[in-house]
């Protein structure tokens, strides 16, 4: 029971980081379309195996993303 | 039946690229061709095996590539208000596209930077069917429409309008900050709540009272307003929504809490109530997620604006957007384009087919001097037009503003679950009312007090609140993926109640076209009947030519020959010479040489799919009608081919005459598809749009159907009744499970750990209710699919 002062606080730390984290993506943008990322990861993994050399950029995601914003 | 190699659709006369010898990838019509010899000429195949391996996001329909003018789109006025420059400055640009579908879509849509050089990034959120387009310094976004035509993808630019589009972006995340937060909340919560349950000694448990009271401020104070609004909202209008016993509930629970924590009382329901706002915000946070999928009146508007106009300017046309035309423009419309404002023809003759506005199927002939009206669609020969009126005066704007009233007039319903909400909030009222005076008589005010404020707290409806949105995010998915778009869920209490269908003809019960009825060879020609089709009417833009034309394909027309003196009449027909016989098309014969050689008739076809429909509404007690704007004869023919009786069509029918007509009947659904039915549409109790559709009639529907015809009709009725079942049994469920609390509450054994037992289970209970449910729906849907 002694550890209790210290797991408490702890947990209600870690608690406010994620919601913390949570609240910086949605402000973020990174829930706004929840459809197409999920779709184009098949693709890129479909043309990863038809072994395409000229698979999409991944500094394209990143800059769509903060095109997004 | 086969399908399309590009679009799935069954076909009914399949047609074969030249190249095809074996005739193993058979499409639907050309313009499905068409997209398909680009695709694989740009080395883009493997969109096809995507395709396949992918499941289908959405149905899609048939392409039609016409060939467009997108130079308007460079203009800088057009360039200022529909792009903005993205953060590495590229200028951007927001498409949507039409027949966006599936995987295969996405890889071809962000594919088009490898392949068209004027394009930077291409972006698509699939659920929208919006594309971003970064184009390059030197980038045009004529190209990039043009080059997205091609592939079959009709480009829409959306305006870039910060107030609504990143209005609803805002909406959406403020929501999922308050679900986030709320989940959050509930979750620490719970794990003191348990440890309190589980018997914590009374030091501790008092420090995990405060620990929650601490996560709870933001779930009531933040994530819950939306119930506060909505019920201050219905209060305001001397109304209860279910929302008010929440609110409620909420309020008292709040009250509670922050009381017990002062007296040192370590009790609370804020582990039960935290964690029904999470489930109540979600539920109706996926609810209103489907229904805003797809567009919004608002994205519509500018379709109906149509594509590029040419202008005359001093001494050439330039092109511009409908939207900058003044009164006094004088534009050039081609053959096949839609008239983008009312005016009168200044030189040139044509045809003109004003289906769309008035259901009339046959063209109509006007010269120079006639009036012609915007939304009409100008058949054969180039025209000049003076414009008079344009956008809202023009006779299309009006109708667009009498959908837009007609909208705001139709009243809205109010489903059962807020009917209920009367009722409940009532009974729960009395209640504790009652609970406190029994109390009272037994006791000191202050435990009374304590027992009725209990009460008022389990009370809470949370599984009627939450049946509902549940059940109908379920429907409107199913429907959704088979190509039903429900716009508001209100519809599907509407749909349940439908007793008669009205049904549009053109383009609804039938294809909306042309095609060869009869074809009788008299004579034979020195060349064969056929070639002198395929010859002769290769330059018309006509419809009956084009209906000869693909009769003439199908039927192995070989060749085209050279054609001497060839003439075009407006409203007569063709003729040219061939090799020294000089040869006719016209009145629906043939002729060589004055002779006749063949004699056809052609007639918009039915679909084959209307008739059935139509007996399986009537098997469900729905009477069916056929409305139209059309003649007599023609509305009679389709009519008795698919099964509806004399005295339930209605031929000669004007807009207006069609509002009128469904004004009449309170319990109507109404089919249609063009801006003539788009008045009634919006009138009518429940409206659906087929695929097709003109814009206005879209925005007037409330529901839209991505394949084309009413086979759809009879399983939105089934699904709707169905799911008004579930709804009924969730919300007697969840009745049963309040009893239980208010009988708890009276017996004294209410307490915050049986709240927390009760208020879940009768979720769940819900939940697995309408997860059973609406897997029947499942069965109808893929029953009847069996069943084509």
């Amino acid at each position: 029971m002694e550890v209790l002062p210290i797991v408490i606080p702890l947990a209600i730390l870690l608690a406010l980081s994620f919601i913390a984290g949570f609240i910086w993506m949605t402000v973020r943008g990174q829930y706004d379309d929840l459809e197409t990322p999920a779709m184009r990861m098949l693709l890129e993994q479909e043309e990863m195996k038809n072994n395409e050399s000229d698979k999409l950029d991944p500094k394209k995601d990143m800059i769509s993303n903060k095109e997004r914003k | 039946m086969s399908r399309c190699t590009h679009c799935d659709e069954d076909i009914l006369i399949p047609i074969f690229s030249d190249l095809d010898k074996d005739h193993k990838e058979p499409f639907c019509c050309n313009g499905c061709l068409t997209v398909f010899n680009v695709i694989n000429l740009k080395g883009l195949n493997q969109y096809y095996d995507i395709k396949k391996s992918s499941d289908v996001f959405k149905r899609r329909s048939p392409v039609e590539t016409k060939p467009q003018r997108f130079s308007y789109m460079d203009a800088p006025e057009f360039l200022a208000e529909y792009t903005y420059l993205n953060l590495q400055k590229q200028r951007t640009m927001e498409f949507y596209l039409e027949g966006i579908h599936c995987l295969a879509c996405l890889w071809l849509i962000e594919k088009l930077p490898e392949f068209l050089s004027d394009v930077e990034i291409a972006r698509l959120d699939m659920q929208k069917s919006v594309a971003t387009i970064s184009v390059k310094a030197d980038g045009k976004f004529s190209n990039v429409a043009r080059e997205l035509n091609n592939l079959g993808y009709k480009p829409h630019p959306l305006k870039r309008n910060q107030s609504t589009h990143d209005l609803r972006k805002q909406e959406d995340r403020k929501m999922l900050l308050k679900i986030g937060i709320a989940g959050a909340g509930a979750g620490n919560i719970m794990l003191y709540a348990v440890s309190n349950y589980a018997g914590a000694p009374a030091n501790l448990a008092q420090i995990f009272n405060v620990i929650s009271v601490v996560f709870a401020l933001p779930v009531f104070f933040y994530s819950a307003t939306p119930f506060y609004q909505t019920a201050w909202n219905a209060l305001k209008n001397r109304t209860l929504s279910i929302d008010v016993p929440i609110a409620m509930s909420l309020i008292m629970g709040v009250i509670m809490g922050f009381y017990h924590l002062l007296t040192g009382v370590p009790d609370n329901y804020f582990d039960s109530l935290t964690a029904l706002v999470f489930l109540l915000l979600l539920s109706r946070y996926f609810l209103n997620k489907i229904q805003n999928d797809g567009l919004t009146a608002n994205d519509l508007n500018f379709f109906y604006e149509g594509n590029s106009v040419l202008r005359k300017e001093a001494h050439n046309f330039v092109e511009i957007h409908p939207q900058f035309l003044k009164v006094g423009d004088v534009i050039k419309v081609g053959s096949n384009e839609m008239i983008p404002a009312d005016g009168k023809i200044t030189s040139g003759e044509s045809l003109i087919n004003s289906s769309l506005l008035t259901g009339e199927s046959r063209p109509e002939s006007v010269q120079s001097g006639s009036s012609v009206y915007s939304g009409t669609i100008n058949l054969t020969n180039e025209i000049l037009i003076e414009v008079e009126k344009t956008k809202e005066d023009s006779r299309i704007g009006k109708i667009l503003k009498a959908v837009e009233s007609g909208w705001l007039q139709k009243s809205p319903i109010v489903d059962v679950t807020n009917k209920i909400a009367k009722y409940f909030t009532a009974a729960v009222l009395l209640l504790s009312a009652a609970l406190f005076i029994y109390n009272l008589n037994h006791g000191s005010a202050h435990a009374a007090l304590e027992k009725a404020l209990t009460l008022l707290i389990v009370t809470c409806p949370c599984a009627m609140a939450l049946a509902t949105p549940m059940t109908l995010t379920r429907t409107l998915s199913r429907a959704s993926r088979k190509g039903m778009i429900i716009k508001n869920n209100e519809v599907i209490e509407k749909l349940s109640q439908v007793d008669t269908v009205f049904l549009d003809k053109t383009g609804t019960v039938t294809y909306g076209m042309l095609k060869v009825d009869t074809f009788n060879i008299i004579k034979e020609a020195a060349i064969s009947v056929f070639d002198i089709i395929a010859s002769l009417e290769k330059f018309s833009t006509h419809p009956v030519a084009g209906a000869l034309k693909e009769y003439a394909v199908t039927k192995g027309s070989s060749k085209s020959h050279d054609v001497a003196d060839y003439r075009e009449v407006p409203g007569i027909g063709v003729s040219g010479k061939i090799a020294n016989h000089f040869y006719e098309i016209r009145n629906g014969k043939i002729f060589e040489d004055g002779e006749v050689v063949a004699h056809f008739t052609l007639l918009d076809h039915i679909r084959p799919d209307s008739r059935a429909a139509v007996s399986e509404l009537k098997a469900m007690n729905v009477a069916v009608k056929m409305i139209s704007g059309d003649q007599k004869e023609i509305v009679e023919t389709i009519a008795t081919e698919a099964g509806i009786t004399k005295e339930h069509m209605f031929p000669d029918m004007s807009p207006e005459n069609k509002l009128s007509t469904i004004e009449k009947t309170p319990r109507s659904l109404m089919v249609g598809d063009g801006a003539n039915d788009a008045m009634a549409l919006s009138r009518s109790y429940v409206s659906v749009a087929v695929l097709g559709s003109l814009d206005i009639s879209l925005r007037a529907a409330d529901i839209y159907l991505t394949s084309p015809g009413i086979a759809h009709i009879p399983d939105l009725i089934k699904i709707s009744k169905e799911t008004m079942k579930v709804i009924k049994r969730n919300l007697i469920l969840s009745a049963m499970y309040n009893c239980v609390s208010v009988y708890l509450a009276f017996a004294g054994l209410i307490s915050p750990l049986t709240a927390a037992i009760v208020m879940p289970v009768s979720s769940v209970t819900v939940l697995i209710s309408t997860l059973i449910g609406t897997g029947d729906l499942n069965r109808i849907l893929s029953a009847n699919k069996e069943a084509k």
